[in-house]
């Protein structure tokens, strides 16, 4: 019940991006030498680092649903032995690359702001920070979202189907956030 | 639940030879409406696609049956809050931040604590106190 539903606003967000996509196709294709000249600035490497560093945290993130859905919240061995990791424990690594991804980008941010372009200065500055933002913004509330997950595995004594339906949910909406991104990254960093 | 899978499948060979039409006809130089049409099939095929997967894991529920009875789908349905203040305090916070967008900065952050202990509330309301389990 809860995942259809999750399923169904994914949805309907994946709608909210293709608006943000058709603003940013829109203005590309008006002030195509505006893109040509702007471009440039953009550091591609170190946003393809940060991409990978984001997808990895995608499969951190599915490794901790399969210990949610053993109903293993907490590790069993080692702090190294990552085959007897718990969920907690797969989501704090999540979060961590998580965490990584968007201050890397606010870094990007302040690099690009230096360099001329800002929200304000011109089509392609308001393109790229309201696409790129808006994504930032879904990966900090994904990041709230593990933390309140992990919360509900602390609070519980017993880790029950309750508390795995909301870390899978919550892995749904962070692999959509990655997608998303993906897509972001292959349009502005590499279509250009 | 083969006709809510087909319902939302059928989104998909509809809406992307629309868009490879549309790109065809606009000699791909239009991307706006080309990427658009393909994202209402992604809209399409992901609700079809997990409804399938649901449709899957729970196997046939009388609903998919013809000669099914009423009482073949009773018993628990899943987990419903039967009721909550919850949601009403991240509303007054949310209207508390729009509200300090509109008169006042200082406000805005009013409504940023609200919101954080309704967050709370909401997320920890049957973890906690007499649903402690």
């Amino acid at each position: 019940m809860v995942s259809v539903g999750t399923v169904v606003w994914l949805s309907s967000e994946l709608m909210f991006f293709a608006g943000l996509f058709a603003m940013y196709f829109t203005l590309r294709s008006t002030s195509s030498e505006l893109w040509a000249m702007e471009t440039e600035k953009l550091n591609v490497p170190f946003a393809l680092i940060n991409t990978v560093i984001l997808v990895s945290s995608s499969f951190s993130c599915q490794f901790g649903v399969f210990a949610a859905e053993r109903l293993q919240p907490r590790r069993t061995g080692g702090l190294f032995a990552f085959s007897r990791w718990g969920m907690v424990e797969w989501f704090l690594l999540t979060f961590l690359m998580g965490a990584i991804f968007v201050s890397v980008q606010a870094y990007e941010y302040a690099e690009l702001v230096a360099e001329g372009v800002a929200l304000s200065s011109n089509a392609f500055g308001s393109a790229f920070y309201i696409t790129t933002g808006f994504h930032g913004i879904h990966v900090i509330g994904g990041l709230i979202a593990f933390l309140f997950i992990i919360g509900r595995a602390f609070i519980a004594r017993q880790f029950g189907h309750f508390e795995a339906t909301s870390a899978i949910v919550t892995s749904y909406y962070w692999h959509f956030v990655d997608v998303v991104w993906i897509g972001l990254f292959i349009i502005i960093y590499f279509l250009q | 639940m083969r006709i809510e899978k087909n319902l939302f499948l059928i989104g998909v060979p509809i809406f992307v030879p629309i868009a490879l039409i549309y790109g065809f006809l606009t000699e791909w130089s239009e991307w706006v409406g080309l990427l658009g049409i393909l994202l209402v099939g992604g809209l399409a095929g992901m609700i079809g696609f997990y409804l399938a997967f649901t449709g899957k894991r729970v196997g046939e529920r009388p609903e998919d049956r013809l000669d099914a009875e009423i009482h073949e789908g009773s018993g628990e349905q899943g987990h419903f809050s039967p009721w909550s203040w919850w949601p009403l305090v991240l509303g007054l916070s949310a209207a508390t931040g729009f509200l300090g967008m509109a008169i006042g900065f200082w406000i805005l952050y009013m409504g940023l604590g609200l919101a954080v202990i309704a967050l709370v509330g909401w997320v920890f309301e049957y973890s906690r106190g007499d649903h402690a389990h």
